[in-house]
C-alpha cells in the first residue's frame, strides 16, 4: 500500500532500487525511509523486544520510540524510519540490544 | 501541627534513608525524614552510581569496604524484589604519568594491606579486561574486581522501604525551614509543615547541608560544585565490565546492567553553588575524550544529559559527627562526590553514635574538629 495522492504533499517518482531484508531481494524507492519500503512489502515485524523477545512494528514514524530498531549493514539500532534507503542495503530484525563491536 | 519525634532526619537522599534504617534496626522508636522534593531528588540520583574500594586515603579504603559490604548483603537484608542492580565488575583506574603510577602503586599496597583484592597492572593488561579500551600513552592501571554498579534510585527505595517496615515515617514535599535549639541543645525542626520537637537532628542534606548547618548556627566547611553527566541508549549489556576511570582526562565512564553508558567529568572550574544546568561545552568534551579513550563508543546515541552537585570538604573525606557546640545535632555530609557509595557506612556510624554504641569505625577522626586542628590528610583519588 503507497500514497500516490496526497491534498498537500507530492510524491515524484523516484529510482526504484534492490535491498535486502533477511537476506531476500525487496524493491523500494531509493531516499524513502528503509521502514516505508518493508511496510510497502508487508513487512510489519521489524525486531524483537530485548527482554520478553515480542514482536515490535512501526510505530511513531518520527524517530522518538525505538519500536523500529534495526541492524542495516551490520550496524545495530538504525531508527529505520528515519533512515533513508539506498540500493544494497542489507536490513535485519534485531534482537537484543545490539553488540556494537562489529561495527568498528 | 506539633509532633514529636526521637530523630529528625534532613534529606530524603541515600544518606537520610540509611541513616533511618540503621536507627530504626537499633531500636529507635521514632524516626522521621523530612525531605523537600522525593526521595533522590538531589545528588543522589544524579550521581554516577559507581562504588569503589581504590581510594588513596586509609580511612576512605575503610568507610568504603564496610560500605560495598553492606551493600552486597542489601538485596538478601532489605528483602528488596529485584535487588538493587549491583554489577560487581571492578573499576580500571588508568595512570597517565610517572607520577600517577607511583601513587597509583602506593594506593594498591594500602588498599592490598587492608584485605582489598587489587593489582596493579600493565596497559596490556589493563586491554585484556576492557577490550575496546584505547592504551595510547597509557602507563599502567589498577582493578579491583569488587568495585562496581548500584542503581541509586533503587538502593534509596530499597533502604527507605525498609526503615519505613521498620517503624521510620519519611514526608516528601516538606522542607526544613528552620532549626530550634535551646541552651546548646537542639530541639526540634521547623518544617512548611509544621514543626517537630526532637532531641536528635541529623543533617544528610547533601549539597544543602552548609545552608542548613547555618539554620542551627553552625557553619559546616562543605561547598556544592556542579558535575556533569550523560547517558547513552543501551546497547549489549556484556560490551563493558567494570568501571573505566582516569584522573589525567577527569573522567569515568561505565556500562550499567541496562546497557547504556554514563559518563561524567570532573572540572574544576564548574559553578561552586546550586546550579543544575547542562552545558554544550561539556557535551563535546566528554564525546571527544570518550570516543578518543573508548573508541567502540562513538555513534552511540546520548539519549539524556543532566547535572548534580558534590559537596565538597576541604580534605574530601566525609563529615560525619555530632557538633561539638550544639548538643543533639548531628551532621553526615562533605561525602565530596561519594555519599552514594559510602552511605551505609554513614548511617551505621550515625545509628552507633546517636544510641551510645561504640563505633565500628574511628568516627573520632571524621568529625568537624579535624579542620580546626589543620592536620588534613587529603584523599588524592577523586575525580
Amino acid at each position: 500500500m503507497r500514497i500516490k495522492h496526497h491534498p498537500i504533499l507530492d510524491f515524484p517518482e523516484k529510482p526504484k532500487v534492490t535491498f535486502f531484508f533477511e537476506g531476500q531481494p525487496l524493491e523500494g524507492y531509493e531516499g524513502e525511509p528503509i521502514a516505508a519500503a518493508l511496510h510497502a512489502a508487508g513487512i510489519r515485524v521489524l525486531r524483537y523486544s530485548p527482554e520478553l523477545h515480542r514482536p515490535r512494528g512501526f510505530f511513531c514514524a518520527i524517530g522518538n520510540c525505538s519500536s523500529c530498531l534495526m541492524e542495516v549493514d551490520g550496524v545495530p539500532n538504525v531508527r529505520v524510519c528515519m533512515e533513508k534507503l539506498r540500493a544494497g542495503m542489507q536490513v535485519r530484525r534485531q534482537r537484543g540490544k545490539g553488540d556494537i563491536r562489529a561495527t568498528h | 501541627m506539633r509532633d514529636r519525634a526521637d530523630v529528625v532526619i534532613i534529606g530524603g537522599g541515600i544518606n537520610g534513608v540509611c541513616a533511618a534504617y540503621h536507627l530504626c534496626k537499633r531500636g529507635v522508636r521514632k524516626v522521621i525524614v523530612v525531605e523537600k522534593d522525593y526521595l533522590a531528588a538531589g545528588s543522589t540520583g544524579r550521581c554516577g552510581a559507581g562504588v569503589r574500594h581504590q581510594w588513596g586515603a586509609e580511612m576512605n579504603v575503610r568507610l568504603a569496604r564496610e560500605a560495598i559490604a553492606q551493600y552486597e548483603r542489601a538485596d538478601e537484608e532489605l528483602g528488596y524484589p529485584g535487588g538493587i542492580e549491583f554489577k560487581q565488575k571492578g573499576y580500571l583506574l588508568l595512570a597517565y604519568t610517572d607520577k600517577q603510577v607511583e601513587q597509583f602503586k602506593r594506593n594498591v599496597s594500602l588498599q592490598k594491606s587492608m584485605g582489598i583484592p587489587v593489582d596493579f597492572l600493565t596497559p596490556e593488561e589493563a586491554r585484556e579486561i576492557v577490550p575496546h579500551l584505547n592504551i595510547e600513552g597509557l602507563m599502567g592501571a589498577t582493578f579491583c574486581p569488587k568495585d562496581g554498579h548500584i542503581n541509586p534510585f533503587k538502593a534509596t527505595d530499597a533502604y527507605a522501604r525498609a526503615a519505613r517496615r521498620l517503624g521510620a515515617e519519611i514526608r516528601l514535599r516538606t522542607r526544613v525551614t528552620g532549626i530550634k535549639t535551646r541552651a546548646g541543645r537542639v530541639t526540634g525542626v521547623v518544617t512548611t509543615a509544621g514543626e517537630i520537637d526532637a532531641p536528635v537532628v541529623i543533617n544528610t542534606a547533601g549539597p544543602w547541608s552548609r545552608e542548613v548547618g547555618l539554620m542551627a548556627g553552625v557553619d559546616i566547611p562543605v561547598y556544592p560544585q556542579r558535575h556533569q553527566i550523560l547517558v547513552t541508549e543501551p546497547v549489549d549489556p556484556n560490551l563493558q565490565g567494570p568501571m573505566v576511570m582516569s584522573f589525567h582526562h577527569n573522567l569515568y565512564c561505565q556500562q550499567t546492567p541496562h546497557g547504556s553508558f554514563i559518563m561524567g567529568i570532573g572540572d574544576p572550574d564548574e559553578p561552586k553553588n546550586h546550579d543544575y544546568g547542562s552545558t554544550w561545552q561539556f557535551l563535546e568534551e566528554m564525546a571527544r575524550k570518550i570516543c578518543w579513550l573508548l573508541p567502540v563508543l562513538k555513534g552511540l546515541r546520548i539519549v539524556r544529559q543532566w547535572a548534580g552537585s558534590y559537596e565538597n570538604s576541604p580534605d574530601a573525606h566525609p563529615i560525619i559527627c555530632e557538633v561539638s557546640e550544639l548538643k543533639g545535632f548531628y551532621v553526615a555530609t562533605g561525602f565530596s562526590g561519594h555519599g552514594f557509595m559510602l552511605a551505609p557506612v554513614a548511617g551505621l556510624i550515625l545509628s552507633q553514635l546517636i544510641t551510645g554504641e561504640k563505633p565500628t569505625l574511628p568516627a573520632e577522626r571524621l568529625g568537624l574538629e579535624r579542620f580546626q586542628t589543620g592536620e588534613l590528610n587529603i584523599e588524592p583519588a577523586v575525580v
